[in-house]
């Protein structure tokens, strides 16, 4: 998973909204590679024939530093942009989305079938960003969710054609005992085109890194 | 009679082609990032009659120049732009070619 994501990364090394978000465009494929500092690396694509919904999947690995517990889930998904706001220089987005898959893991044995569901909430302009996301992967053998909030700056405004720098602070909670505490993260995105990279430490000095590519 | 068919082709031509726009300028809501001027221009393109398409997220103006003779209506464009996810708020027509719309938005950056 993280020789896909160096990959992955290399791949789109010019590195877009402030905002990862689970639908780019209309007609248009996300690819995105996660790794979350250890405790989970993620692999999505997705297909948006329209600008409200896509469909596609992904791969996620989670890796406990509580209880050394690890699962590995496949899953395939539904992103639907329940609300946007369009405002003179802002605009504010409301997707929830839900799935399905298999998983396996260290603590059972055996594949079980795992439910996902989540929901993101974010607000930008060219210079500011909020956003907060919860994501939860469940099944009979476990519950976990990743509740993430990101707030970022950027230097200067961006223009089509450009790149777009910012500076991002981000804030993660664990509920499903992946990690204990709360987990943060000072991050420096990229982004010019279709396709972003961005990479930072956390509070624990591990490796937190993403890279998206649209087209 | 000959002459007076000459001289209405002339004069129909002529009106017709002053009511072609060579580029329409649009007024969006929503324009923040570089992937909403990727789904835009990408939608855009998609008109037989587009010839180019410029997003300024700036000055919140997609514009659209057109191929000779050729003409997309402000109903499909709107639609267009609806379908991308994003709100129009105004759009106007003008024999401005492309270069000197580029030209003004390059002028115009803080």
């Amino acid at each position: 998973m993280v020789r896909l994501f160096v990959g992955l990364c290399i791949a789109v090394a010019v590195a877009a909204p402030a905002v990862p978000k689970p639908i780019a465009f209309a007609d248009g494929t996300t690819v995105m590679a996660e790794y979350g500092a250890g405790t989970m690396q993620e692999l999505q694509i997705f297909y948006a024939p329209r600008f409200d919904y896509s469909v596609g999947g992904g791969h996620v690995d989670f890796s406990s530093d509580v209880d050394d517990r690890r699962e590995h889930i496949n899953y395939a998904r539904l992103n639907w942009l329940a609300h946007r706001w369009n405002l003179d220089d802002a605009q504010a987005n409301i997707f929830v989305w839900g799935g399905a898959g298999s998983a396996t893991g260290n603590q059972f044995t055996g594949t079980r079938i795992a439910g996902n569901a989540g929901v993101q909430v974010d607000y930008e302009t060219r210079r500011v960003y909020a956003s907060m996301k919860s994501d939860l992967q469940r099944s009979a053998e476990f519950s976990d969710r990743i509740d993430t909030l990101q707030l970022g700056v950027a230097p200067y405004k961006h223009d089509y054609g450009g790149v777009a720098t910012w500076f991002v602070f981000q804030a993660r909670h664990y509920p499903g005992e992946l990690h204990s505490g709360i987990e943060t993260a000072a991050l420096l995105r990229l982004f010019k085109g279709g396709a972003w990279i961005e990479a930072g430490v956390t509070n624990a000095g591990k490796v937190q890194a993403m890279a998206m590519f649209n087209f | 009679m000959k002459r007076f068919q000459v001289l209405l082709a002339v004069t129909l031509f002529t009106v017709a082609s002053s009511s072609m726009a060579a580029t329409i300028e649009m007024t969006v809501n929503g324009l923040v990032c570089a992937f909403c001027a990727q789904g835009i221009e990408k939608k855009l393109k998609r008109f037989p009659a587009t010839a180019e398409v410029v997003v300024s997220l700036e000055h919140r103006l997609v514009a659209v120049s057109l191929k000779d003779g050729q003409d997309i209506s402000d109903a499909d464009l709107r639609k267009a732009l609806t379908d991308a996810g994003y709100t129009v708020k105004a759009i106007s027509r003008s024999e401005t070619p492309m270069a000197d719309v580029r030209e003004r938005l390059k002028q115009a950056q803080p």
